[in-house]
């Protein structure tokens, strides 16, 4: 086995929640590391920062909503974390983005209120904060739509999306652009990069703009650039002479990565170390502190000695937790006690798709400092904290990115780091 | 109302009714077939997909281990493209009465399946995440047959040999009765409402475990099917490649069945009084799991993809009493009305299993011609199936030889079972159908590892730019097609099936958040 290498601080999983800690403590001038086994809910998601979108009806403002939310669930995030709390996190976010490798690319928007921005099938989604190369499809009025797809990609259907539109009570239509490519086939990720380039750029404005009519705006797929997706944005307003938006796909996404990228830059520029294609295997301990990550790494075991560690692992769907064939769940890292399972011989899930669905809610239990229970130097952020339902409430985002900041701040005033000082 | 006349009516699209629409049409009888829903949605697209050798039955039932021996031989010549020769084994396990293998072997001879004894150690090279503690084991003409692909087989050649009208998703409402005679049925669309009257000279009741109800409404009474319902759980890999019988009475959780990318796991057998009946009992997928360990040791650690329920049509005598299904006779049963109750025109034929589907679509159709007076012989037994007239075997790896022929030609809109966007958009143009459970089962659309997760947005765009249906019609589809997904998915999520089950969510629920769609 190689020698330990030590850390202030250990971040495992490189989502939303685990970049965010990682990135402001290595800010703060700690020695961070951030162990992930990939890359996490960043390319599955939208790419928006969803505050709070259902309670259960669509909310309009989280700033207002947000007092009764916490009121009535105390075993929610936002209960533990704060409102406050969310406001400083949106804050911080927003300016990693500004100052990110992407130039002139930014996200608009704050608790005041929501977007609500067409999904790739046309519903209206709630979201607090959004790339500004999305916010001119808020729907609600305004000019009329003109929701664009091309053939190849498999993950955006313009008529389909445009027909729900309309039904909104916002003209709308659905046209599709022949694009050339030597292939049936080609991903949000694929396209982006084509979008990167001007030339590629002009011949699509220029085979689109003759079906555009009167005052439309135009919904395109988010897949406007991943390099320099501002400056695809602008040229392509620019050429078609009116307001251009993205359309969230389904994965890959590509807002998703920008954010990604963003935020690892960030990381990088504080100081920070990522290290992807690693999967914890085990810990060290003295007593409830853990001392040291045991991972693998290509096959070879190394240690990762830290005096805290953030866990970031997200829920069932990033396998932060587990649930057995022996109908237990596990926290897959380092088998943290649970809390919100329910208990055996009750309902684990309903019938009903839409229906409550009580395992949604698992999570690790935590103090109200976000130390996990029964250690004294783990904090959790991000979906596997318990009491959520994200994507229900629409919640997502601002629970990751909020409890990642706010870890940030308790681990860096935490007795495992002012020791170490 | 619309209104049609034919010769011979089939109630009930499963393989026995689309089989006599395919006898029928065969002997040059005009046929209309129709089922509630689609076809083959009911119990003969709710097996394990085991096309029997017979040694299931060797010991218990020697008649029907006979008949399906023969039956086994004839399908394999006239349906061949819908099976894949697996072959199958009966293998000693530790939990299993080492006396049995002898009866086995016995029952074999006796009865005429093909048997051969070999060596554990050489099944255990052949399948290696066997229990390696076998101590006997028998190679028997198992295979597996995809029901889906049989019963639309059946019913393509019906309508191509004698222009047989086929109507899924038409209920018989009432069964017409003119003093002793059924002389039709009225039909509604359970789509638009509309409703179609067909007269018929001979009325067939193929609806199986349904086949009481749809007797009741004739007006003949005592015709009691006793449903006995069992559960299915699709594994995500063809944890073997030959079906695998525990060598034992039959019981529950007794056989494992490679079928298509996947394997089957079956069956559990507890009485019902509602065909209708789709409860997953959280015991019941235990007690599987269990078995499947028994049979495959490390089973509990693999991916479970999907489960369903089954149930089995059993005839019963209402004169004897009958503590458990499985004591009921597996043989079928056919009802000629005319002898039995002195009311033409209608016959009823229940029971059995899909392997011997031919053989009760022969026999019924001999009825149907005694009724009618016609000498019409059966030739089903030689006649292929359309599909099948190279009379080669379905093979493990087709979709994809064909996909990577064609890589640069077309779009893959379902990666997990390769199904690409013309073909998808033939069968909706041809099916006409806007449910997207049909293509599941036609295409099998959605039912590979992912359940559906990246697929079924793709396929609702599609159906929904080509098929000129409203956004109100395509959101349907799709929430329907989530929610029958999940009622498959929901009592067997554990391990990598419910973390994939999460990311669909996340899909769905949050990326397009269908659950949101103004309704």
């Amino acid at each position: 086995m190689r020698p330990s290498l030590g850390y202030d601080v250990a971040v495992v999983g490189a989502g939303v929640a685990g970049l965010t800690a990682a990135t402001r403590m290595a800010e703060s001038g700690a020695r961070v590391v951030v162990l992930a086994k990939g890359v996490g809910s960043t390319h599955l998601a939208a790419g928006t920062v969803d505050v709070l979108g259902y309670d259960p009806d669509r909310v309009s403002s989280p700033a207002r909503s947000l007092p009764a939310f916490v009121a009535a669930r105390p075993d929610h995030p936002y209960s533990l974390l704060g409102v406050d709390a969310i406001t400083l996190a949106l804050d911080w976010f927003a300016e990693r983005i500004e100052r990110g490798p992407q130039p002139g690319y930014r996200y608009v928007g704050d608790l005041e209120r929501n977007y609500l921005l067409p999904t790739a099938v046309g519903a209206a989604r709630p979201s607090a904060l959004v790339p500004e190369t999305m916010a001119e499809g808020a729907l609600g009025g305004g000019r009329p739509i003109c929701v664009v797809g091309v053939r190849v990609l498999r993950e955006f259907h313009p008529t389909l999306c445009a027909a729900n539109i309309a039904r909104m009570g916002v003209a709308a239509r659905g046209v599709e652009v022949k694009i050339d490519v030597d292939r049936p086939e080609l991903n949000a990720l694929g396209l982006a990069r084509r979008f990167d380039d001007p030339v590629f750029r002009r011949d699509f404005a220029a085979r689109l703009a003759p079906s555009l009519e009167g005052d439309e705006r135009v919904g395109l797929p988010a897949v406007l650039g991943l390099r320099d997706p501002h400056a695809a944005w602008s040229d392509l307003q620019d050429r078609l002479g009116r307001p251009v938006f993205e359309i969230p796909t389904p994965p890959p996404s590509v807002p998703g990565m920008r954010l990604f990228d963003a935020l690892r830059a960030a990381l990088r520029a504080a100081g920070g170390r990522l290290v992807m294609g690693t999967r914890v295997m085990g810990a060290e301990r003295e007593g409830a502190r853990v001392t040291a990550l045991r991972v693998d790494t290509a096959g070879r075991e190394t240690t990762f000695g830290a005096r805290c560690v953030v866990l970031a692992t997200g829920g069932f769907a990033s396998g932060g937790l587990a649930l057995g064939s022996d109908w237990v769940v596990r926290e897959t890292v380092l088998g943290l006690p649970l809390r919100g399972v329910p208990t055996a011989g009750s309902p684990r899930f309903g019938a009903e798709y839409f229906g409550e669905q009580p395992m949604a809610r698992a999570g690790v239990a935590v103090e109200p400092s976000q130390r996990a229970e029964q250690t004294e130097n783990v904090f959790v952020a991000g979906a596997a904290l318990p009491g959520a339902e994200p994507w229900r409430e629409g919640s997502g985002e601002g629970i990751s990115l909020t409890s990642g900041h706010r870890a940030a701040e308790l681990v860096l005033a935490s007795d495992g780091l002012a020791a170490a000082a | 109302m619309a209104a049609l006349s034919t010769d011979v009516l089939v109630v009930g699209g499963g393989a026995t009714g689309a089989g006599v629409a395919w006898d029928a049409a065969l002997r040059g009888l005009q046929v209309v077939l129709a089922d509630r829903a689609d076809l083959c949605e009911g119990t003969s697209g709710r097996f394990h997909g085991l096309l029997h050798s017979g040694g299931r039955y060797v010991v218990k039932d020697p008649r029907a281990a006979e008949e399906c021996i023969a039956e086994n031989r004839i399908l394999r010549e006239v349906a061949a493209d819908c099976i894949e020769d697996t072959g199958g084994l009966f293998v000693t396990t530790p939990s299993d009465d080492p006396a049995y293998a002898d009866r086995f072997a016995e029952g074999c001879r006796a009865t005429g399946v093909d048997c051969e004894e070999v060596e554990p150690a050489e099944v255990l090279r052949e399948e290696p995440r066997l229990h390696p503690g076998i101590s006997r084991a028998f190679r028997v003409p198992d295979a597996n047959i995809d029901a889906w692909k049989t019963v639309w087989a059946l019913a393509r050649g019906a309508n191509e040999r004698s222009g047989a009208r086929i109507l899924p998703y038409h209920a018989a409402v009432d069964i017409h009765r003119r003093g002793d005679r059924v002389t039709g049925a009225r039909l509604r669309d359970v789509r638009t409402g509309e409703e179609l009257d067909v007269e018929a000279r001979v009325t067939v009741n193929a609806t199986g475990a349904w086949a009481g109800k749809v007797a009741d409404m004739a007006g003949l009474e005592g015709v009691q099917v006793l449903p006995g319902r069992g559960i299915m759980i699709a594994m995500n890999h063809r944890l073997v490649d030959t079906v695998v019988n525990r060598c034992q009475m039959p019981t529950d959780g007794d056989i494992l069945v490679p079928i298509r990318t996947v394997s089957v796991m079956g069956t559990t057998d507890v009485h019902t009084d509602d065909p209708d009946d789709q409860t997953v009992a959280q015991e019941e997928v235990d007690a599987m799991l269990e078995d499947g360990e028994k049979l495959v040791p490390g089973f509990r650690q693999a991916r479970a993809l999907r489960v369903w329920t089954g149930v089995r049509p059993l005839f019963q005598d209402a004169k004897e009493d009958v503590a458990s299904t499985r004591d009921v006779t597996r043989a079928h049963t056919l009802l000629d009305h005319a002898e039995r109750d002195g009311v033409g025109g209608f016959v009823t034929i229940t029971g059995g299993k899909l392997t011997t589907f031919r053989l009760m679509a022969e026999e019924t159709v001999d009825a149907v011609c005694r009724q009618l007076g016609e000498n019409r012989p059966c030739t089903t037994a030689t006649e292929r199936l359309p599909g099948s007239e190279a009379g080669e075997h379905y093979q493990l790896g087709e979709r994809l030889a064909r996909r990577e022929d064609r890589l640069r030609d077309d779009q893959l809109v379902c990666e997990c079972e390769l199904i690409t966007r013309n073909k998808l958009e033939e069968s909706m143009r041809r099916r006409g159908t806007d449910n997207l459970d049909d293509f599941r089962r036609a295409l099998r659309l959605g039912m590979g590892p992912c359940q559906g997760g990246f697929c079924m947005y793709r396929a609702t765009g599609i159906m929904h730019s080509i098929d000129g249906l409203t956004a109100e019609q395509a959101n349907d589809a799709l929430l329907h097609f989530l929610q029958e997904r999940w009622k498959g998915v929901w009592p067997i999520l554990y391990g990598d099936q419910l973390r994939q089950a999460r990311l669909d969510d996340w899909i769905f629920q949050g990326v397009l958040d269908v659950g949101h769609l103004e309704r």
